[in-house]
């Protein structure tokens, strides 16, 4: 059977009459529709003390509507052959959800019902702080979880980006439900509202069916974004996180990376590229294919509506942990100092043109786009003009931004394994290095 | 009609060119899958190649499936399958090391591998128009693999790594070998697919070269192409990238079946972890065995979803655990049907037994409701649908049915299976597989750290 090709790269946009923005992207592959309505703000937004509670006021939507109980809802959302989640980043909260085509009418209705007549109640508030905390607790069994986490708040120690959107502990037992109530009616108005509808749906009932979900919501005001540009504490750090009975380490190296509108953004993301961003780049060949040191090595580059962490990723042996650490701080040093070759950035540009097809090949995929665009304010062309701006980059404009924001002399470097083990070779293998301090894995 | 007439005219033309029997063309036959048609042609070397034309993106997935997994291994060389797999990304006669990888980085592609109990398989994803470099540098790996004591010893170390990652410094990890090891006595699903760690340090080239020229041919392969390409473009390209590749006699399987469990089985595992952790795993059904959609079903209406019994008694209303999941394995021989529970940290294991017990009796005993069962029906073709979302998921799902089953449209006959189960279906299942003298319990208990939680809060 033969199925229409990809018509546009953008889906269609439609202003919705209370001021939220709706976004379309049909496609016929498959009938499953995706819906989501993110917030335009997130956990970067959530109170001092508070952290942890722009996931918990939307995971409450599906814990009692008008008419509905928590256990009724789930029911329903089974019923139907849907799935739904929310998802939590600094700059956006939202849900996420996937029905099976046919059901759409039913779930949209559902849906609806949500986000107008929430109810809250004392119990189900309760319930689910006691079942996020459990969740906290448990990531801990996760290596690479508890060292995200620790680079995350270290990195933007007083900084909004540098708390967990899913707060900690103490901060998830503070939240009350004035707390979320207050959530609910400053944020959760159509004007702070993008909404995005994928897949299998008509698109001249796109806009109705986007009007019904915010039927029930105010107009409100949209979340102003007063979050400041991070900044990063000077020197070389190392933070050992121990946790016991480890055969490896989880070693993440950060400092801080770019932001979308700077004008070296693009070259900074071939030239990342070119250090630590695909099978054959200079992290993986040394520390992977030369000397067998770690399963997985690289780097990436973290973009949000304000100035995210660069950060490299390996996970040696205990005994492999400082030699490799040492081998990536020269590598990085290098990078900086020398910069990329024009062999390199025409090489890396052939593949990020040409694997840009898989980034767009289904409809959710382009409609995630459209959002990201909306929600991390990016420029408009971001991706559609994708191809022109990395074929743009040149060599010396690549190394120019490597020069202009990779700090290695300002450098975080956070380590999951046995302190006990692993800690005073860390502490060797970092030259210049400033400060070096050990915490225990269940601090969070 | 006319377009295998078509098919049929430039198959001739191919084959008229063709290089040695092993490289001739043979069609055999469309099949649906689900409203699309799937090709099924063969090479004269025994390659079965399977084709899915979807235009809806300009991309093409290719995959390769070997029929060997770690259930063709044996004690004192379990891992090989996955060590091998890793060693198919090295050199070739005709590619220097890295070569592989980056001719396929800059054409845009993406690729990786797997392997498991009964298979392994390659994955390549590309730009449509550059489709050509997969067949190509799949055919050369599969025939002038160049394996030598540097790239083995430096690719054991990344497996090592790789297992220190995915299971000793994973509690999950651990408990879930622990599980295999315990429950299987004699049959090869007792080791684990990346394999004990003294065997992967102790394999050398030659173990390598012999599990190469055993299993990798082409008469125990499988290509699957899914995505925008012309069969009258593909299958020549095909035909002689892999036509001069000889088939092999592919050993017959030596492999013991496991003996009835009569005895459940119980251990402990103490681990530094948050809490206490509970799995339960009793003897289940094949994947080809009729049983098998009627167990997942059943899983499905116990463990699936927010609704199901046990996530709404162990997690909603009496907060015992913080997750709670089953799954009944895909194997090719009867595997376990695993539950896997997470207790919440002032809960134990103790408490959680006794519930999911009066849950198994109360499925022995009484018929779910039509509610219950119609969920589980939905969420099940609900998760059906999402496998088959892009072209390489497709294309996974034909490369596994027809590697495990010989039936590459398994996925539409299990969601027309799922429809047809009925209560008393579940019923006669639960009474079928949920036998405790069949099932293995392991029990993880957290050893404490020096800084308790509380305390460091």
């Amino acid at each position: 059977m033969t199925r229409p090709r990809v018509a546009a790269l953008e889906p269609l946009r439609f202003d919705l009459d209370g001021g939220a923005l709706a976004l379309l992207e049909a496609s016929r592959a498959i009938p499953l529709v995706s819906v989501v309505v993110a917030l335009r703000c997130g956990s970067a937004k959530d109170p001092p003390g508070r952290e942890g509670l722009a996931r918990l006021a939307l995971r409450m939507l599906r814990r009692g509507a008008e008419g509905l109980t928590a256990e009724q809802i789930d029911f329903r959302i089974d019923s139907l052959g849907a799935e739904m989640a929310v998802d939590t980043a600094a700059s956006s909260v939202g849900i996420h959800a996937q029905v099976i085509a046919r059901n759409t009418d039913a779930f949209f209705d559902l849906l609806a019902r949500l986000l107008a007549t929430p109810t809250f109640p004392d119990d189900e508030i309760e319930r689910l702080k006691r079942e996020s905390v459990a969740e906290i607790v448990e990531a801990r069994d996760s290596d690479r979880v508890v060292a995200q986490k620790a680079l995350q708040r270290t990195l933007f120690a007083g900084h909004p980006y540098g708390h967990n959107p899913g707060g900690t502990v103490r901060s998830v037992e503070a939240i009350g439900r004035e707390d979320i109530l207050a959530f609910y009616r400053r944020h959760v108005v159509q004007a702070n509202l993008v909404v995005g509808i994928a897949g299998d749906a008509a698109p001249e009932r796109a806009p109705a069916l986007a009007r019904q979900l915010l039927a029930g919501l105010p107009r409100g005001e949209p979340t102003a974004d007063d979050v400041t540009e991070p900044s990063m504490s000077p020197g070389r750090r190392l933070l050992v996180v121990d946790k016991p009975e480890r055969t490896q380490t989880q070693i993440l190296v950060a400092t801080m990376g770019t932001s979308p509108l700077d004008e070296d953004h693009v070259p900074l993301i071939v030239a990342n590229a070119v250090f630590g961003g695909t099978f054959t780049s200079r992290l993986m060949k040394e520390i992977r294919s030369k000397r067998g040191w770690s399963y997985g090595a690289s780097a990436r580059l973290g973009v949000d509506r304000r100035r995210q962490g660069w950060v490299m990723w390996m996970f040696p042996a205990a005994q492999d942990s400082a030699p490799c650490l040492k081998l990536a701080l020269e590598l990085l040093e290098a990078w900086v100092a020398g910069g990329v070759t024009p062999r390199e950035v025409s090489f890396i540009q052939r593949y990020l043109v040409r694997s840009h097809a898989f980034d767009v090949d289904t409809a959710p995929k382009r409609l995630h786009q459209a959002i990201d665009v909306e929600l991390l304010g990016l420029p408009r062309d971001y991706f559609s003009g994708w191809i022109p701006r990395v074929s743009a980059v040149t060599p010396e404009a690549a190394t120019a931004a490597i020069k202009n924001r990779i700090r290695p002399d300002d450098l975080l470097s956070v380590v999951v394994g046995m302190a006990s083990q692993v800690n005073d070779a860390l502490k060797g293998s970092i030259p210049r290095l400033a400060d070096a301090s050990v915490v225990p894995f269940d601090i969070e | 009609m006319r377009e295998n007439t078509q098919r049929r005219a430039w198959q001739e033309q191919a084959n008229a060119r063709a290089n040695g029997d092993g490289a001739r063309l043979i069609y055999e036959g469309a099949e649906p899958f689900g409203v699309e048609t799937l090709q099924r042609w063969r090479l004269g070397n025994g390659l079965t190649v399977l084709v899915l034309v979807d235009i809806s993106a300009p991309i093409v997935a290719y995959h390769s499936w070997f029929r060997v997994g770690s259930r063709h291994e044996r004690p004192g060389k379990t891992g090989l399958a996955h060590l091998f797999e890793h060693l198919m990304f090295g050199e070739t006669e005709n590619l220097g090391a890295g070569v592989f990888d980056r001719k396929l980085e800059e054409n845009g592609a993406e690729t990786n591998a797997a392997t498991w109990v009964d298979w392994t398989f390659y994955h390549e994803l590309l730009p449509s128009d550059r489709f050509k470099l997969a067949v190509k540098l799949e055919a050369e790996r599969m025939q002038r693999l160049v394996l030598r004591e540097p790239q083995v010893a430096s690719e054991k170390e990344v497996v090592a790594n790789e297992r220190r990652y995915r299971v000793d410094d994973d509690v999950e990890g651990v408990a879930n070998e622990l599980l295999y090891r315990t429950a299987f006595e004699r049959h090869p699903y007792r080791w684990p697919t990346i394999g004990w760690m003294e065997d992967i340090q102790a394999f050398t080239p030659e173990d390598c070269v012999d599990f190469y020229r055993t299993y990798y041919a082409p008469n125990n392969a499988t290509v699957v192409v899914v995505g925008d390409v012309k069969e009258r473009d593909l299958l020549p390209a095909i035909a002689e990238a892999y036509g001069a590749i000889p088939r092999q006699a592919i050993p017959a399987e030596d492999i013991m079946p496991e003996m009835p469990q009569l005895v459940e089985r119980r251990l402990e595992l103490r681990k530094p972890t948050a809490s206490e952790k509970l799995l339960v795993a009793f003897k289940g059904p094949a994947l080809g065995d009729a049983d098998h959609a009627t167990m997942t079903l059943l899983s499905e209406v116990l463990f699936g979803g927010r609704a199901s019994r046990l996530y709404r008694t162990l997690v909603v209303e009496r907060e015992l655990a913080i997750e709670t999941r089953g799954w009944v394995s895909t194997f090719r021989d009867p595997g376990l049907f695993e539950c896997w529970n997470t207790a919440r940290a002032a809960h134990t294991a103790s408490e959680i037994q006794p519930v999911l017990d009066e849950a198994f009796e109360r499925v022995r005993t009484e018929v779910v409701t039509d509610d219950e069962l119609d969920r589980a029906k939905a969420r099940l073709e609900l998760g059906s649908l999402q496998q088959l979302e892009t072209v390489s998921g497709k294309a996974e799902q034909i490369g596994f049915y027809d590697t495990v089953l010989g039936d590459p449209a398994h996925a539409f006959r299990r969601v027309d299976a799922f429809r047809r189960v009925t209560a008393g279906d579940l019923r006669r299942v639960a009474r079928r597989y949920l036998v405790d003298a069949t099932r293995t319990i392991l029990h993880v208990v957290p050893e404490r750290s020096p800084a308790p939680a509380e305390a460091a809060r």
